[in-house]
């Protein structure tokens, strides 16, 4: 454990069991009274977050994000391994880190319907034990900060998902806490709901200091906002970088060839140093020629050059060639990929 | 301490708001609760076949007391069952979880609250009913009753917690419970001191359930003005005058042969709750049941982070 970390996880394990009655077991494909089946959701997973940093969770759905994050936040117990927040120990000193974390969960019911914004702020804030002093002010403050103030009086029912979702946010920072942990923030958003949280994101770190964990399986997302991200699949932490890295690992390596017509991709994927190629056809009429090529600087020029030579004693119009750029997405697939 | 206050304040804030912003929606659920009981006494009535006035009314108040202290239990039960099971459904469970005064204390106030409003409409409803039907008022008697209603509290949280635990960590529990909850309804409204005359097996359940005897004590109090036959050196009870049957108009009924028929009426004399029987009973298993829930529930707690049962699961 060191301090440099607001939030901690030292090579945690989570270990689930399921138990099943009168069901199909998928191992032996037959119906049995009675069957346990185990699921690690999460192996010997380890990052830290830094105060002020945004660190993106970034898995497919069943990857053990949501388990993370109840771990942190102490809703779930680790099999194995230690978390920290603020240098706490998160099992033994409960209720002192759950002053220090503020949680925004999947679930419907996470706000109170029946409550208008600022009555759920203050029931929330007392369920927290923010004094009673400050809560009306601290609650107004927030519903300003998140854009809700006009919703103030309105009932949470009559509100649309999204409103919904940033009073969520709000509630979990009603205790003011140093660590913000935010499951899927969101999915499930109109366009503009979203920008406006991920707005309202960016301004928590920057501002307030806050150190945030954000789960998403949207790339699009974690590479606006995130610091750092970390790749999890199938429970592993595939890699936890920097954004830039993460998405320049791949960076130099695809061009794209803009064509007339269908190219023969057999003869180019036999280029030596090309990796792969494939033609991505939008409509059929300008069909573009994707190549993957070696890292290697040379091994890369070379094959470029034979690729241009194939290009034109096939007579092939080229009309634009290009390096693509890589997203997360893509970075993604492939890190997800390489470990199947 | 100070978070059972605070969270106490957050329930009873919200409690109200929602009372008031659904004003009619209660005032409805209060109508319905009153047209349920006065349904209740008249189906009591009928099937006690009693043509006597007074065994009438008692009937009729026995069954109302009985169905309320039910319903209560019912309640609260319910709370820390298909509550916790609905609540874990939504998410609710765990952003109450996520208080820094852990979910022991947050149950608590939240049962209270849960019981000071039913204890409040409870109130209305009696005093509707008995008004209608019964025309005989009861024996307040605010001590005792404030008395026996905090133990009757402690009691049913006390089993809340322990079936609450279960619920955490295996959820079908929620749906065996309903059980229980309807049989402590039919428990409370049939309890009566005779449970010490049934046979051992459900004697030990009806005392072992939280109702039974908070139920007694309740009725002893409310119904019978704490008092209680004298009994001879035999053990019968002292017949103090031999009165006529009237029914309903007040004419005396006659059997078949023609002349009136009599009953009974027993010498009574004063006795405190405290010192009846159940009473004692009631005391001890308040103390089992808070030692036995809380602790069940802590464990059970701990077991649902495990298995990671306090969220959708
Ligand atoms: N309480 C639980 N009991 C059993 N299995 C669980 C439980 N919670 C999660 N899992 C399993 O663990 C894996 C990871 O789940 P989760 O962390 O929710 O994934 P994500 O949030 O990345 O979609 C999934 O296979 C899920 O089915
Ligand atoms: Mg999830």
């Amino acid at each position: 454990m060191s301090t440099e970390y607001a939030v901690e996880l030292a090579k945690v394990d989570k270990v689930f069991h399921t138990h099943h009655f009168f069901q199909k077991n998928d191992d032996t494909g037959r119906r049995s009274f009675y069957h346990r089946k185990r699921i690690h959701a999460v192996q010997a997973v380890e990052f830290g977050i830094r105060p002020g940093e945004v660190l993106g969770l970034l898995g497919p759905n069943g990857a053990g994000k949501t388990t993370c994050v109840k771990m942190i936040s102490s809703l779930v117990r680790p099999t194995a391994g230690k978390v920290f927040v603020n240098g706490m120990h998160v099992e033994k000193r409960r209720h002192e880190v759950l002053r220090h974390v503020g949680v925004v969960l999947e679930g419907t019911r996470t706000v109170i319907w029946p409550l208008t914004p600022l009555e759920n702020l203050m029931y929330f804030g007392r369920l927290r034990d923010v004094s009673s002093k400050d809560l009306k002010k601290r609650a107004r403050d927030l519903l300003d900060f998140i854009g809700l103030r006009d919703k103030m009086d309105t009932q949470v029912r009559r509100l649309s998902r999204g409103q919904r979702q940033r009073l969520a946010i709000c509630i979990a920072m009603v205790s003011d806490p140093k660590v913000l942990l935010l499951d899927e923030p969101t999915t499930g958003l109109d366009v503009q709901s979203s920008r406006a949280i991920r707005t309202k994101v960016v301004e928590l770190t920057r501002e307030f200091n806050k150190s945030v964990l954000l789960t998403t399986h949207d790339m699009h997302i974690a590479q606006l906002l995130c610091d750092r991200i970390g790749i999890i699949d199938k429970g592993r932490l595939i890699t936890c970088r920097k954004t830039r890295d993460l998405i320049s690992v791949f960076a130099d390596q695809t061009y794209e060839f803009r064509l007339d017509r269908m190219p023969p991709v057999e003869l180019i994927t036999s280029i030596p140093g090309v990796h792969e190629a494939r033609v991505e056809a939008d409509g059929a009429e300008e069909p573009v020629l994707l190549v993957r090529v070696s890292e290697d600087e040379t091994e890369r020029s070379r094959a470029l050059y034979e690729v241009m030579d194939a290009l034109r004693r096939e007579q092939h119009l080229v009309r634009a060639v290009s390096l693509r750029e890589q997203t997360l997405e893509e970075a993604f697939l492939r890190l997800t990929e390489s470990t199947i | 301490m100070r978070g059972f206050f605070k969270i106490l304040w957050a329930e009873l804030v919200r409690s109200f708001i929602i009372m008031r912003r659904y004003w009619f929606a209660s005032i409805i659920s209060i109508g319905m609760g009153y047209a349920t009981l006065v349904t209740l006494v008249y189906g009591l009535v009928f099937a006690a076949g009693s043509d006597s006035i007074r065994a009438m009314a008692d009937n009729a108040i026995n069954g109302i007391l009985g169905f309320l202290i039910g319903a209560f239990a019912f309640g609260i039960v319910g709370m820390f069952t298909q509550g916790i099971q609905g609540m874990a459904r939504t998410g609710e469970l765990e952003q109450v979880c996520l208080s820094p005064f852990g979910l022991v204390t947050n149950f608590l106030a939240r049962s209270f609250v849960m019981a000071v409003n039913s204890v409040i409409s409870c109130t209305v409803m009696i005093l509707l009913v008995t008004a209608t039907v019964a025309k005989e008022s009861l024996h307040w008697s605010p001590f005792a009753t404030v008395v026996l209603l905090v133990l009757t509290y402690i009691n049913l949280i006390g089993f809340g917690y322990m079936v609450g635990g279960l619920v955490l960590v295996f959820k079908y529990v929620g749906q065996i419970a309903v059980i229980i909850r309807f049989s402590m309804i039919g428990l409370a409204i049939f309890a009566t001191e005779q449970v010490s005359q049934w046979p051992a097996l459900g004697r030990w359940f009806a005392h072992a359930m939280p109702v039974t005897d908070a139920a007694i004590c309740l009725k002893y109090v409310l119904i019978q003005g704490q008092m209680r036959p004298v009994l001879d050196e035999a053990g019968q009870k002292v017949v103090q005058e031999v009165v006529p049957v009237l029914d309903a108009q007040g004419a005396a009924v006659l059997d078949a042969a023609g002349s009136p028929m009599v009953e009974a009426v027993y010498a009574l004399q004063p006795m405190s709750v405290f010192l009846h029987e159940s009473f004692l009973f009631l005391v001890v298993s308040c103390v089992v049941w808070t030692v036995i829930g809380i602790a069940c529930f802590r464990y059970l707690e701990n077991w649902s982070r495990d298995k990671g049962t306090l969220g959708t699961y």
